[in-house]
């Protein structure tokens, strides 16, 4: 069972690795660029013409963030935000499109784990993620960004962790995108609600207090913290207690996912909603 | 005739969203989350106000208010690119050529489409800005209300006359989807929507005067964040005007050129 789920995995992954690259265009790619590169340019206005330079950072900003530099500490941050971006909103959206396309019975129909199925599609995701983000970094660099030091366990524990948590993420928008036929709405605000609140451009605690609440349930949170640790080498952050804190999200988002895939599927099928667009 | 075009074409459009998860992203998830994510970028800092001046002496903003307020003019900006979006979509449905074999004039199908798109949100903009006023206590600071007057009506009328040119122009691209998303990050960049105008690099200030959002956000925020009158704010003012003449303009050439291009072709129909 579990070699089959393996061979499930493995088989999604390779389709949907090669149709991304197959049909891939230039100015897709270009475009998932933009929103970065318009808040790293935005950034660098603030920091350099605004208020010029390093003296004018808070002191609470320096605290929380340790003695970083301010445009490497939102490089990170939209480098992060770019991978889950990518890798969340190809999960949340598989059988919306398998619906469209007509292949959603032809899938439920095989003997193949749904979980494995979409577990495959996150695994090719991921994959392209990596390719978004380090391309951020480059594009960082540009901007300022410097690599103080690199824990590379950390770093890359920090996104296994974090696709984890994406993955439970990406199953709960899929059944919603399936279930009210919002290919759009649902995800965006989604990740708006990701982009406001996990501290990609400002350290969390520098937030209003009911701001800090809502980042709490998100792992996204934990995850940059943890990156910009394993990248700027901050030292006033607790690595363990955010690592226990990234994975018991996770798990949750998992559960709740495995659970809302289990629904959608009974729902589609006691009310022939397999083919219904 | 042509009044009774503009007001079909905006009871169909309110029809299909005048209340609808569209339409609440885009006005209410979208400018608040924008706003505060604009915000936040602005906490590291420890100044927490920002200085904003155009022709005239420096007015001194709220931090919220300055983010906030400019994402309620950008969004208003972002539903007028996808009004532009929409008169395309008439292509996708089959149809444009029904529109374009009426009598109808055309210039009126796009106002009626570019205004009904523009007041469905003006009652979620108002309903908005005295949430965040009470709620999350945007301070607004009014001497000038001829100023604050003018200066929301010639925003809102150049971006109606843009909204028609998008709609003119993205009919005869099939990419207006495309293009209406792919232009939102760098006008948001352009328009001095997150940092103020007199901050941008010089190389760019050229683009960012081509946008009739850069003189609305200017006018706006000083005449409704900084107290200014209608002479602090008589230069934005002034290009506002100009901008609702040449898009008004521009649109009515576009249209006609793409049907008579489209006529020639026939192309109209093929997607």
């Amino acid at each position: 069972m579990a070699i089959h789920s393996l061979r499930v995995v493995a088989a999604t992954a390779k389709v949907y690795f090669t149709i991304t690259w197959r049909f891939s265009s230039l100015s897709g790619f270009a475009l998932r660029f933009f929103a970065p590169i318009m808040t790293l340019g935005a950034a660098w206005v603030l920091y350099n013409q605004v208020y010029g330079g390093a003296e004018t950072l808070s002191p609470e900003f320096v605290n929380a963030a340790g003695n970083v530099s301010y445009l490497s500490f939102v490089t990170i941050g939209n480098a992060f935000y770019v991978f889950v971006f990518a890798a969340a909103f190809v999960v949340g959206r598989v059988m919306f499109w398998d619906r469209a396309m007509g292949t959603l019975e032809a899938t439920f129909i095989t003997p193949m784990s749904r979980l494995a199925y979409m577990a495959g599609v996150m695994v090719a995701a991921a994959a392209n993620s990596m390719i978004d983000l380090a391309a951020v970094f480059v594009i960082g660099l540009l901007f300022g960004f410097q690599v103080s030091s690199f824990n590379a366990p950390l770093f890359f524990s920090a996104l296994a962790l974090t696709a984890l948590a994406l993955f439970g993420i990406g199953l709960i928008v899929n059944a919603v995108t399936l279930s009210f036929r919002d290919r759009v709405n649902t995800a965006n605000t989604l990740m708006i609600l990701f982009m406001v609140f996990c501290g990609i451009v400002c350290p969390v605690e520098l937030m209003p207090s009911w701001a800090q609440t809502v980042s709490t349930f998100l792992p996204l949170t934990y995850g940059i913290r943890l990156m910009r640790v394993s990248l700027l080498g901050t030292e006033a952050v607790d690595v363990a207690g955010n690592l226990v804190a990234l994975f018991v999200l996770g798990a949750v988002y998992i559960g709740v996912g495995i659970v809302t895939l289990r629904l959608i599927e009974r729902n589609l099928r006691k009310k022939a909603l397999f083919s219904v667009f | 005739m042509f009044l009774r075009v503009v007001f079909a074409e905006m009871e169909k459009i309110f029809k299909l969203h005048f209340f609808s998860f569209r339409v609440l992203f885009w006005t209410l998830a979208l400018p608040l989350g924008n706003g505060l994510y604009l915000y936040f970028l602005y906490l590291p800092f420890a100044a927490k106000s920002v200085d904003l001046e155009f022709y005239a002496s420096p007015f001194t903003l709220n931090l919220a208010g300055f983010t906030l307020i400019g994402q309620l003019l950008y969004s208003f900006f972002t539903i007028m690119l996808i009004a532009g979006a929409d008169f395309e979509r008439e292509r996708e449905q089959g149809t444009i050529e029904a529109v374009l074999l009426s009598p109808a004039n055309r210039i009126a199908v796009l106002l009626g489409e570019a205004l009904a798109h523009a007041l469905n949100y003006v009652w979620l903009l108002i309903g908005i800005l005295l949430s965040w006023v009470f709620v999350l206590n945007v301070n607004v600071y009014v001497t000038d209300f001829l100023a604050l007057v003018l200066s929301i009506a010639l925003s809102y009328l150049s971006l109606v006359a843009l909204g028609m040119c998008f709609e003119a122009l993205f009919v005869a691209s099939r990419r207006g989807g495309m293009y209406a998303t792919a232009l939102q990050e760098p006008i948001m960049f352009l328009s001095g929507l997150i940092f103020p105008i007199q901050s941008m690099p010089r190389a760019l200030l050229p683009f960012s005067y081509l946008l009739p959002l850069t003189f609305g956000l200017i006018s706006v925020r000083l005449t409704l964040l900084g107290g200014a009158s209608i002479f602090d704010v008589a230069v934005p003012l002034a290009a506002l005007a100009f901008m609702v003449v040449v898009f008004f303009v521009s649109a009515t050439w576009f249209i006609r050129h793409a049907e008579r291009d489209a006529k020639k072709k026939a192309t109209l129909a093929q997607f």
